[in-house]
């Protein structure tokens, strides 16, 4: 489980001040992703030979790789196809692990034992070398990469999921309901996904900056997005081939852009936490 | 304590025991089956049916099982499709590279992480602890990889003192132990500020938390001096949750490992993970997965029976 990051900074920024900070490179990844392809119609896929490996200048932004192509309008759409796969494999993650939480802490308890223990299994192999396993077997379509990191990274989850609902099981107004005839969906649906609600949202924030991550990664290996599409990881990664080069331009912007994600998803989801906790 | 080590002990074996069977299916429910992969997309069925039958994939699955089982139990973990060797000793070669790689990054790492507790627990609030902090925020949100890949451009490329890949000299046919040091430092010094950066949190908090209590304040009413009070009082109490981290942070060393190895080239276990993935060798990928798996198990296993005999509270949870 994730420790608290209040003492990161080793002072108070103000009740909100990480949690605004947060959302903000929040928002500002989420434009670079999705709002400004719009903003900079630049072609990615154009190729201008003649202009190959040039550092940023007033007609290229952010330089040309080298083949020529735009750099900047590859950052652009490299962070859309990551974004495009991410956030969904982290939703999906996020509804897995809630899930298998759920009917481990309120089915019986032959249930909660056997599901446990796979769980058990499953926390015992690092991610990434389940992912690279897997990511060897299947063809990497986006479809297939979402399902891969979706059903891959829950595991956390479930188990806090699941601590939570056996912790409440007891308490009268759960028992009531039960009297009451509440199915056991209804139960984790209305009565303890309230109850559960800071731990479900500031998870959804941790898995979302895990499966960014995860995703970089893989592609950064080359078992990620796929040709003729980028991603930030495999942008890294190109730019990193030509190292001897030293073309900068090609290497900091993803790497930065990647850190950013990664830092608003792990800021937004500690403010959150201190926010509920009341101990900012 | 006998009981509580029987009981740990029945738990991991049935562990162990789903893991095995989980990547047995797992690698099973390949599409297509090794054949294809072996012989690549343009195999003709007869050739296919052939080399199952030389394998032994037309047995039936409970079979196979069976039979798999008996080859893990004997430490047989099958042929690599590509290198044509023996997975066991291929798995020890390059696992000896990564021993020492990680052997000495986490040792560094380490040593680095205390220090910076020390200093972060001390300078509570104040500047140097906030900077720590800073470092801290910053590697816990930075992938890896691009930390390893502005090593590179910073150390090998624009200063050119360290070599960027690799694990020794190609072109110097006897590479002393100074060429290996020099191709070790740029991937330790990454594993390094990483584990500094995660471990030294856990110091810090500690620290921080041991000063504030009252046999500080009594060693320090008895005329200790502040060195002694830290090194021999707060030191020993603020290590301990150590043992239980090293051991948590297991597997996670071999994961980092897999992408640090391959920005560096550098030949090991994570390495030949990478390398086996992206050409689909499956014995090596389950192996790896089986090898690792079962460490970790092993790592929990340990690291449970260490606390419960450095503190003998745990065991009557």
């Amino acid at each position: 489980m994730r420790q608290g990051v209040t003492s990161w900074l080793g002072r108070r920024p103000g009740r909100h001040g990480t949690l605004a900070a947060g959302l903000g490179l929040a928002g500002l990844v989420l434009f670079c992703g999705f709002i400004a392809p719009f903003l900079y119609p630049a072609d990615p896929y154009a190729i201008h030979p003649a202009q190959a490996l040039r550092p940023p200048s007033r007609l290229f932004p952010l330089g040309t790789d080298e083949l020529g192509r735009d750099a900047l309008a590859l950052l652009l759409s490299g962070g859309f196809s990551t974004l495009a796969v991410a956030l969904p494999a982290a939703a999906l993650a996020f509804l897995t692990g809630a899930a298998y939480g759920f009917a481990a802490g309120l089915g019986p308890l032959w249930l909660d034992k056997a599901l446990m223990r796979l769980l058990d299994v499953a926390l015992a192999l690092p991610g990434l070398i389940v992912l690279l396993f897997f990511a060897a077997l299947v063809p990497q379509t986006n479809l297939n990469l979402i399902l891969l990191l979706g059903l891959i990274s829950w595991p956390g989850l479930a188990r806090l999921v699941r601590n939570e609902a056996r912790a409440q099981r007891g308490r009268d107004f759960i028992l009531a309901a039960e009297q009451a005839g509440a199915s056991r969906a209804y139960l984790a649906l209305v009565h303890l996904s309230r109850i559960v609600a800071p731990v479900l949202v500031v998870n959804a924030t941790f898995m979302t900056g895990d499966a960014i991550l995860s995703l970089s990664a893989l592609s950064f290996l080359g078992l990620g997005v796929q040709p003729p599409q980028e991603s930030w990881g495999s942008l890294l990664e190109s730019g990193l081939s030509l190292a001897a080069l030293n073309p900068w331009w090609l290497i900091l912007p993803p790497g930065l852009l990647i850190f950013a994600a990664l830092l608003a998803a792990a800021m937004t989801g500690q403010g959150l936490l201190t926010s509920w906790q009341g101990d900012a | 304590m006998m009981a509580m080590t029987a009981r740990r002990l029945a738990s991991s074996c049935l562990s162990l025991f789903i893991l095995v069977t989980l990547v047995f299916f797992m690698a099973h429910l390949t599409p297509g089956g090794p054949a294809y992969s072996i012989l690549g997309q343009k195999a003709t069925p007869a050739s296919v049916a052939a080399l199952n039958q030389r394998l032994g994939l037309d047995e039936s699955l409970p079979r196979q099982f069976g039979l798999w089982l008996w080859h893990l139990l004997h430490g047989r973990l099958g042929y690599s499709y590509l290198l044509n060797r023996p997975v066991g000793q291929l798995l020890w070669v390059y696992e000896r590279n990564t021993l020492v790689f990680y052997a000495l990054s986490i040792f560094i790492g380490t040593g680095l992480s205390l220090l910076l507790g020390l200093a972060q627990g001390v300078w509570s609030g104040r500047w140097p602890a906030r900077l720590i902090g800073a470092f801290q925020l910053g590697f816990y949100a930075m992938p890896s990889f691009f930390v390893a890949a502005m090593l590179i451009l910073w150390f090998a490329v624009d200063l050119g003192w360290l070599p960027a890949s690799g694990i020794t000299d190609l072109r110097d046919p006897h590479p002393g132990l100074a060429s290996f040091a020099a191709h070790l430092a740029l991937p330790v010094a990454t594993v390094a500020l990483f584990t500094a950066a995660s471990l030294s949190r856990y110091f810090g908090e500690a620290v921080h938390e041991e000063l504030g209590k009252d046999y500080v304040r009594t060693a320090r009413a008895m005329g200790a001096g502040p060195a002694a009070i830290l090194l021999r009082h707060v030191l020993r109490n603020a290590l301990r949750p150590l043992v239980t981290l090293l051991g948590l942070s297991f597997p996670y060393i071999f994961t980092g490992g897999v992408i640090v190895e391959s920005v560096f080239n550098y030949p090991g276990l994570g390495w030949l993970m990478w390398r086996s993935a992206l050409s689909q060798d499956y014995p090596i990928l389950t192996a790896i997965v089986l090898v690792i798996g079962i460490l970790t198990v092993l790592g929990n296993l340990l690291a449970d029976l260490a606390n419960g005999l450095l503190d003998p509270r745990e065991s009557y949870e």
